[in-house]
Order: C-alpha cells, then sequence, then structure tokens
C-alpha cells in the first residue's frame, strides 16, 4: 500500500475538457493542500503563539482562484485556525507554516532563502525544484511526493499516515 | 400444631426457590446488559482505530488505502457493516455482511435489535476529516440462549437441593414429633408404675406388720387365757364374805376381757382370727342390723339405704356385722355437726381393678359402700387410714385398729377394700366381696 496512491478526482468522468480538468485538478490541490496540515508537526517556535493562525501561504501567481479559501475556510489544526496568505516576494518577517509555490523560479529562489527555516514548502507539479512536499499528476490523478530527509533538517515530523499515502518518499538519512 | 410445624420449612423453601428464580433472572439480565456494554465498547475501539488508521485515506480520498484498512476488520466475525466516509460524509470505503446494507451516510441508522452501531469522527490533530461507521451483531442468539440454560440449570439444581433440604428437615421435625409423644407415653407409663409399685409396697408392708403383729396378738391371748383361767381358781377359792378381794378380782378380770379384745382386733387385722363364713346376702345383713345403725349412728346423721345388690357372698356374719357398725361409727365421727351416711348394696361385674387397688382379680363382687358428707380426709391420712395404731381420734378415743381390722377382715374373707376421700367432700369405703353361688 505505501507509495500506492490514487487520489481519485470525484467528478472526473463529467469533465469533458482541458479547461474544466486544469480547474479541478486544483480544486482538489487546495483541498490536499488545506489536508496536510494535521499530518505535519511544527516546533513550537514556528508559530507567532499558541493560538496563532496556521499560515498557507501562497508564493507568486496563484492558481487556486476561490478553492483554497473554500478548503480553508473554519479549519483548524488544534489550536491553530489556518489562514491564507498570498504574496508576491518572501520576505524575512513573514510566519509561513506551509509555502505553495507555483511558478518554477520563484521556486528556485524561495528554497534556497528559506534555508533551514521551519516552513513546510509544497511544490506544484511540472517544474524542476522540489519542495519538502511536491504535487505530481499520474493518470489525471493529483498525487504527491515527501522528501522527508528536508523535512528533518528544517525540524519537521510528517506524520507516517502522510508517508504511506505519499507516491514515493525521500526517507531520512538521505537515501 | 403438627400441619403447621411441617408446611414451615415447606413454605421456607418456597420463598428461598422464588428467591433463587429471581436472583437467576436478574443475573441473566445483568449478564446481557453487561455483555452489550462490552460489547459497545468493544466495537466502539475498533471504530476508534479504525479511524485513526484511515485518516490519511480520508484526508486524500484514497479509496483503495481506506478499503484495505477496512477489510482488516473482516476478521472479526461480529462486524456486519463498516463504512468510511470523508470530510462531506461520502462514503469512501465499507463492507456489509449478513444482508445488512451499509447505510450512506455515518450514523443515520439507530440501533436496532441485534446490532450495534457506532459512528466515530475521524479526526487528525483537532481537524475532522470525516467518519466511520461500524454496525456489530449483538450476542449470538445461541450463545444467549446456552447462558440461559446453564442459569435454569443452576437455578433448578439450587432448588432441588432446597427442596431435598425442606423435605429432610420435615421429616425430621415429623420423627422428633413421634419421639415426643412417645417420650410422654413413657413417662405416663412409669408413673403408672410407680404408682403400682407404691401400692404393692403398702400391700407387703401391712402383710408384714400384720404377721408380726398376730403372732404377738396370738402369744399373748394364750397368756390372757391363762390368767383369765387362774383368775377364775381364784375366785371358787375365795371367801364369799371377803367383798373387797372380790372387787380386785372382778376389776382384774374385766382389765383381761377387755385385753382379750384387744388381741381379737389385732388378729382380725393379721387375719389369724378363726372366721365361720357362711353363705350370706349382704342387703339382708344391712337390713338385719338397720335399727341398731339407725342408733349407733345417732339422730343428727340422716341414714340412708340402698340394697340393689342380690347375689349372695361368704363371710363371717357377726364380723361384717362388726365392720358395717364399725364404718357406720367412723363415718358419724367424721360428722359431728350432723350430715348423711348413705349405705348402698349392688352386684358388680369387674374386669379391671377398681381405682386404688394394687392387687385384684376380675369376677362378680357384691360391693358394700358407705357414703359419709363428712370432712373427709387429706390424701396422706387416706393412705395410712389402714395402718394398725393409726388413728385421727383424739389421745384414748380410739385405739388406730378400727380399719385395720376391718382391712384385715376383708383380705382374709377373700375381698377387697377401698378408701376414697377428698377434705371437706367426705368419705366412702367400698367393700367388694366376691359372689358365691346361692345356698341350696
Amino acid at each position: 500500500m505505501p507509495g500506492r496512491l490514487a487520489a481519485f478526482i470525484m467528478l472526473a468522468g463529467l469533465c469533458g475538457t482541458a479547461q474544466a480538468q486544469s480547474s479541478l485538478e486544483y480544486t482538489v490541490k487546495a483541498a490536499y493542500l488545506a489536508r496536510f496540515a494535521p499530518f505535519i508537526n511544527w516546533p513550537a517556535d514556528a508559530f507567532a503563539g499558541p493560538n496563532a493562525p496556521l499560515n498557507i501561504c501562497v508564493l507568486g501567481p496563484d492558481p487556486f482562484g476561490a478553492d483554497l479559501d473554500k478548503a480553508v475556510a473554519g479549519q483548524k489544526d488544534g489550536d491553530h485556525p489556518l489562514a491564507v496568505r498570498r504574496m508576491e516576494t518572501l520576505l524575512p518577517e513573514t510566519i509561513c507554516q506551509i509555502l505553495f509555490i507555483h511558478d518554477a523560479i520563484l521556486a528556485d529562489e524561495a528554497l534556497e532563502a528559506l534555508g533551514s527555516r521551519p516552513v513546510m514548502t509544497v511544490t506544484d507539479s511540472g517544474m524542476r525544484a522540489h519542495g519538502i512536499i511536491s504535487f505530481i499528476v499520474i493518470d489525471n490523478h493529483v498525487r504527491f511526493d515527501i522528501d522527508d530527509d528536508a523535512a528533518r533538517r528544517v525540524g519537521l515530523s510528517i506524520s507516517s499516515k502522510l508517508l504511506t499515502l505519499a507516491h514515493a518518499v525521500r526517507h531520512r538519512g538521505g537515501r | 400444631m403438627n400441619e403447621r410445624r411441617f408446611s414451615l420449612p415447606i413454605l421456607a423453601a418456597l420463598a428461598a426457590a422464588c428467591l433463587l428464580l429471581a436472583t437467576g433472572i436478574l443475573m441473566a439480565r445483568y449478564e446481557d446488559r453487561l455483555y452489550a456494554d462490552q460489547q459497545v465498547k468493544n466495537i466502539n475501539e475498533q471504530a476508534h482505530i479504525l479511524a485513526a488508521s484511515v485518516a490519511g485515506a480520508v484526508a486524500f480520498d484514497d479509496l483503495r488505502a481506506a478499503q484495505e484498512y477496512v477489510n482488516a476488520l473482516k476478521v472479526n466475525p461480529e462486524l456486519l457493516v463498516a463504512g468510511v466516509y470523508n470530510g462531506r460524509d461520502r462514503r469512501i470505503a465499507g463492507f456489509s455482511r449478513g444482508g445488512r446494507a451499509i447505510p450512506a451516510r455515518p450514523g443515520i441508522t439507530a440501533s436496532g435489535h441485534g446490532h450495534i452501531d457506532v459512528a466515530v469522527p475521524v479526526t487528525q490533530n483537532g481537524a475532522r476529516l470525516g467518519a466511520v461507521f461500524l454496525s456489530a451483531a449483538a450476542e449470538p442468539a445461541q450463545r444467549r440462549i446456552a447462558r440461559y440454560i446453564g442459569l435454569v440449570l443452576l437455578v433448578t439444581m439450587g432448588a432441588l437441593v432446597i427442596a431435598v433440604l425442606a423435605f429432610s428437615q420435615s421429616a425430621l421435625s415429623r420423627r422428633a414429633d413421634q419421639l415426643s409423644r412417645v417420650n410422654l407415653r413413657l413417662q405416663a407409663e412409669m408413673g403408672e408404675r410407680a404408682r403400682t409399685e407404691e401400692a404393692l409396697r403398702q400391700a407387703h408392708k401391712m402383710e408384714a406388720v400384720g404377721q408380726l403383729s398376730g403372732g404377738i396378738a396370738h402369744d399373748f391371748n394364750n397368756l390372757i387365757m391363762i390368767a383369765k383361767g387362774n383368775l377364775r381358781l381364784l375366785r371358787k377359792r375365795l371367801d364369799p364374805a371377803a367383798g373387797q378381794q372380790f372387787q380386785y378380782v372382778a376389776a382384774t378380770e374385766e382389765a383381761l376381757d377387755r385385753a382379750a379384745h384387744l388381741t381379737q382386733r389385732i388378729l382380725a387385722f393379721s387375719r389369724r382370727q378363726p372366721l365361720m363364713p357362711e353363705p350370706v346376702r349382704l342387703s339382708g345383713l344391712v337390713s338385719d342390723i338397720g335399727a341398731l345403725l339407725r342408733h349407733s349412728v345417732g339422730e343428727t346423721v340422716e341414714l340412708e339405704t340402698r340394697l340393689d345388690a342380690q347375689w349372695w357372698t361368704r363371710c363371717d356374719i357377726n364380723q361384717m356385722e362388726n365392720v358395717i357398725l364399725n364404718l357406720a361409727i367412723n363415718a358419724r365421727d367424721a360428722m359431728p355437726d350432723g350430715g348423711r351416711l348413705t349405705i348402698a348394696t349392688r352386684d358388680l361385674r369387674l374386669n379391671d381393678a377398681p381405682a386404688g387397688l394394687a392387687e385384684f382379680s376380675p369376677g362378680d363382687y357384691v360391693a358394700l359402700s358407705l357414703r359419709d358428707t363428712g370432712v373427709g380426709m387429706s390424701e396422706e391420712v387416706r393412705s395410712r387410714a389402714v395402718d394398725p395404731f393409726f388413728t385421727t381420734k383424739p389421745l384414748g378415743k380410739g385405739t388406730g385398729l378400727g380399719l385395720s381390722m376391718t382391712f384385715g377382715f376383708v383380705r382374709q374373707s377373700g375381698g377387697y377394700l377401698v378408701i376414697e376421700s377428698a377434705p371437706g367432700k367426705g368419705s366412702e369405703i367400698t367393700i367388694y366381696m366376691p359372689r358365691t353361688e346361692e345356698p341350696a
């Protein structure tokens, strides 16, 4: 079962056009982005306070539109309410727990800039650079790879429940 | 009494059996409840485990993974339905057995008869991701029946034990009852025996006293006869002129006569007096001395005679007359303020001894009774009344030989003497004389 993942796109059969397909892809990705949080454990100093929001930041172009806001609305991870922040550039004082990057160039820069900050980086499918989690699309199904070694380096721990659902996992120790 | 003593243990046994049955039913209900609670807890735990393990699959709509988790639960045969639902309560995995359908939404079916439904939310770090639903069969019917049969067996055995105990208890009390009745009878018989022995001892005592005093009286009588004979010779040779000397002799003769009379009475008591028995009808005898009797009892005592006896008996007529007179005078003395003396005779066929007699031969008897309305006798006096020299009369008024002599005479004549009396109730003295053939 590990790695044998098939994110099922509910309405796939009903959607005929590539445009619709593409819009559905990001609806699923938005939902996933909102659901990663419960499976990830951040160090306490990653948050501004015990009840501070858990920020899901979207750097650069936003492919989700309202989908991400809908997926996040009313959701909480422990005591932290989920919030969406959109930004053009990554400032050092900006607090992000999850950072989604759609643009390949921005991704290279951002991953470089973040260094060892405890941020769960998520990169979109179809780019060279990889965050800790990177979406991939296989047979019209949205799936994701996880670099658990990178997570360890920035002080994040990822639930095994999530790891077992990943398409591929780069395990701790750099294997 | 016996009925109650018998039914008490039965009642107790019934109550105990009822109690046992009630306890059994309560225990069965309690076990049912306990089992159901345990089952709910059990299913709840499994639901929580499923919810925790299926969280990732639910979060990322991984149907295959979810189904694999759910399939793992099939090893529990009691689980009939399992369902996994995503955040929008849509079913993404599940299975069902035994003709049950997987509900479209979690927890919609109410827990009904025969199954236990549990719905648990799937959460990860406080975020609700979906839900799982499990439904398990309630306790299988045959297991329940087996438990009830076991219980029924236990209750039956208990009731049986109680019944046996109650039965043996009642049998025991019945046995104790019989035993106490037998014991009472034994005590009564022992008392009767003691009284008989006492009467026999009294009879033997009288016999011994009679023999002793009779022997003395006999020798004494001979001495008196010698003295009297010599006195008679002396009188012949006395000078007729010496009147003073005659007087001395006369006084001595008189004293000797009285002494002879006394020895006669002692001999009568000891049954050694010479008797001349002849056939007689006691009714006639009493009639013959009627005038004498009336004279003896005096004017203050009313004399009544009921002479119903027709049979003949044999006795010394003179002695019998003496006895009747003696008894009549005793009765008079018992009624200083007057009263009634009833002399009665009647014919009796006796199979059993009259009260107060230890030795008795069944047969036909002529009974002669003298009943007075006098002061009566205490039991102590009555029991000693025939003892020689026992008297209640003032010193010098009686010799204490009247009843002793009567007793001796009656026994010597083959009859019996019975004294019945109580203080203030008067006395009745009855003489039973054996019947004889009417003389030709």
